[in-house]
């Protein structure tokens, strides 16, 4: 209890520049790491051409049925990969000891928050990045729509939003990696809904009122739980 | 002539749905009140432990005050 | 080993009474409903135990707050009970929604927005308690329960408006029209009484499992200390 009031002191002091830096500190340092060992991005890419690959021999559509198939294939390949890199970025963090490291330190614990969202955030994206190009190629459609990477960068945002906040619980069980996609699924659900319809509707061409809707849901959902899992995350990471 | 609808017969499902209620409900009281019963169980065995063990930690007491008592007599003999 | 209190054996009574006296109603009192028959029935104690659930769901995320707020593990087991009992409530709402809809639209089931958003809530609390489970350390437990209840219980609401976003067969009684649902019927007097009454009810038969709920939730606190004492 001294000790978090000190710390509070302090941070009251120093406020927000020693929170940025604080969130900085973070992603750099995963970034670095990750740079150093391309660990989570290797096994991300993998998985995802993969799950990619699953799909092709499981749904065996013709070229017709499978436009209309795309947003749904993309965004399932998105979420299983997203899982993989989230329990990843945790648990290094858990085994490496970092987050006591970092529980230690002077710092807000929202901060530490905003730095693994930002971390995931980035990786998911790098992964979305080259998954994008990669289908385009293999499957002779053009997904180079500013309107769907809109929607990637929205639907990645809220499902990291979440996704952070529950990789962090469930690194901390006994069932560890096995208990995120139970956890995170069903609440990532109306993302993945949202994402889908709106990367559906840019990919057809839809009029805009059409694909409206489920982008403000996006950022509706991204701002409601960010906001959310950054005043809860204190909880989760406490002694 | 107009065509009149007769009421399909889906008693049967009626009857399965409220079948399946109450077996849902009865299970779970059911479920509770084991429960509580183990729990009861449960207690009563672990007050049974505790009184053994604080039993057993009188006995040495016991013995040691005795010890004392005796050799104290024992000192003011001599 | 506390006995039951005089109040809660009486709601015990109670409640069964109800339960029975509403199923009566339904079954026997209420007239039949001219297009889809005697399945129809079900649909008062499947709205009946919907509605409970839902509002047992939306505690629940208060109850969350709460606790996080208070750090008074009292809280934590009113919780739990809340969501058990919730959980269960809301099964029945879910099967009896498969069963009205077989004769109804034909299928066990449907990946309908109202039914997707059912199965995904009841998936929430079902994971909720695989949490817990994976928790030794009653504080942590509590407190990462009080989380992911109140994430869960945000996103609910969300996950529906979601999915209003594509078309429903499902009937809309209550709530305004919608022409492409199957299975809609108005109500009559005599079937708003016992709609009516079953709500009455079901909340009356949550009250009393939730009441007994957390009493058993209490005994059960009380063997782990008593466990962690004698271990000693």
């Amino acid at each position: 209890m001294a000790k978090q009031s000190i710390q509070r002191a302090g941070i009251s002091r120093q406020s927000s520049g020693n929170f940025f830096q604080a969130i900085r500190a973070i992603v750099w340092k995963d970034l670095r790491a990750e740079f150093r060992s391309y660990e989570l991005l290797s096994a991300m890419l993998v998985f995802s051409l993969l799950v990619l690959l699953i799909f092709n021999f499981a749904l065996e559509l013709d070229v017709k049925t499978r436009q209309s198939v795309t947003a749904g294939v993309l965004w399932a390949t998105f979420a299983f990969a997203g899982t993989l890199g989230l329990n990843r970025s945790m648990a290094i963090e858990k085994d490496r000891g970092c987050l006591d490291g970092l529980l230690l330190a002077p710092v807000d614990r929202s901060a530490i928050y905003f730095g693994k969202f930002i971390s995931n955030l980035v990786f998911m994206l790098i992964v979305e990045a080259i998954v994008l190009p990669l289908y385009s190629v293999l499957y002779n459609t053009n997904l180079f729509q500013p309107g769907l990477i809109l929607v990637i960068l929205l639907g990645s945002i809220g499902y990291t939003s979440v996704g952070t906040l529950l990789a962090a619980m469930s690194v901390q069980t006994r069932t560890r990696d096995v208990l995120l996609p139970i956890l995170l699924f069903p609440v990532a659900f109306a993302v993945l809904l949202a994402a889908v319809k709106a990367s559906g509707g840019f990919l057809d061409g839809s009029d805009f009122s059409e694909i409206s809707f489920p982008i403000n849901l996006l950022i509706g959902y991204d701002i409601i739980f960010i906001a959310t899992s950054f005043m809860v995350f204190d909880n989760i990471v406490e002694e | 002539m107009f065509l009149q609808e007769t009421t399909p017969d889906t008693s049967g499902y009626m009857i399965a749905g409220y079948v399946i209620t109450f077996i849902i409900l009865g299970i779970y009281v059911a479920s509770m009140y084991l429960r509580n019963r183990n729990y009861n169980q449960d207690m009563t065995l672990l007050d049974e432990m505790e009184r053994v063990e604080t039993a057993k930690q009188a006995k040495p007491a016991a013995t040691a005050a005795k010890k004392a008592a005796k050799s104290g007599t024992k000192k003011s003999r001599k | 080993m506390n006995s039951k209190p005089l109040a809660l054996k009486i709601l015990d009574a109670v409640s069964l009474l109800l339960l029975l006296a509403a199923a009566y109603l339904a079954i026997f009192v209420a007239p039949t409903e001219k297009v889809m028959g005697d399945v129809q029935r079900v649909f008062y104690f499947h709205i009946g135990t919907a509605w409970v659930a839902l509002v047992g769901f939306v505690f629940t995320a208060g109850l969350s707050v709460i606790y996080l707020v208070t750090k008074d593990l009292k809280w934590d087991r009113i919780q739990v009970a809340a969501v058990e009992v919730s959980v269960v409530f809301f099964l029945i709402t879910i099967i009896l929604g498969s069963i009205w809809a077989r004769p109804a639209w034909n299928t066990w089931w449907t990946w309908d927005p109202r039914l997707t958003t059912a199965a995904i809530t009841e998936l929430i609390y079902i994971a909720y308690f695989m949490l817990r489970q994976g928790i030794d350390d009653p504080d942590r437990r509590a407190r990462f329960g009080a989380v992911y209840a109140l994430i869960g219980g945000l996103s609910a609401p969300i996950t529906f408006f979601a999915i209003r976003l594509f078309r429903t067969i499902h009937p809309v009684v209550i709530a305004g029209t919608n022409a492409e649902a199957e299975g809609t019927f108005s109500m009559t007097p005599e079937m708003r009484s016992a709609f009516f009454f079953a709500l009455f009810a079901f909340t009356i038969i949550f009250i009393d499992l939730f009441w007994n709920r957390i009493r058993l939730g209490e005994t059960q606190d009380k063997v782990e200390q008593l466990k962690l004492k004698v271990t000693m």
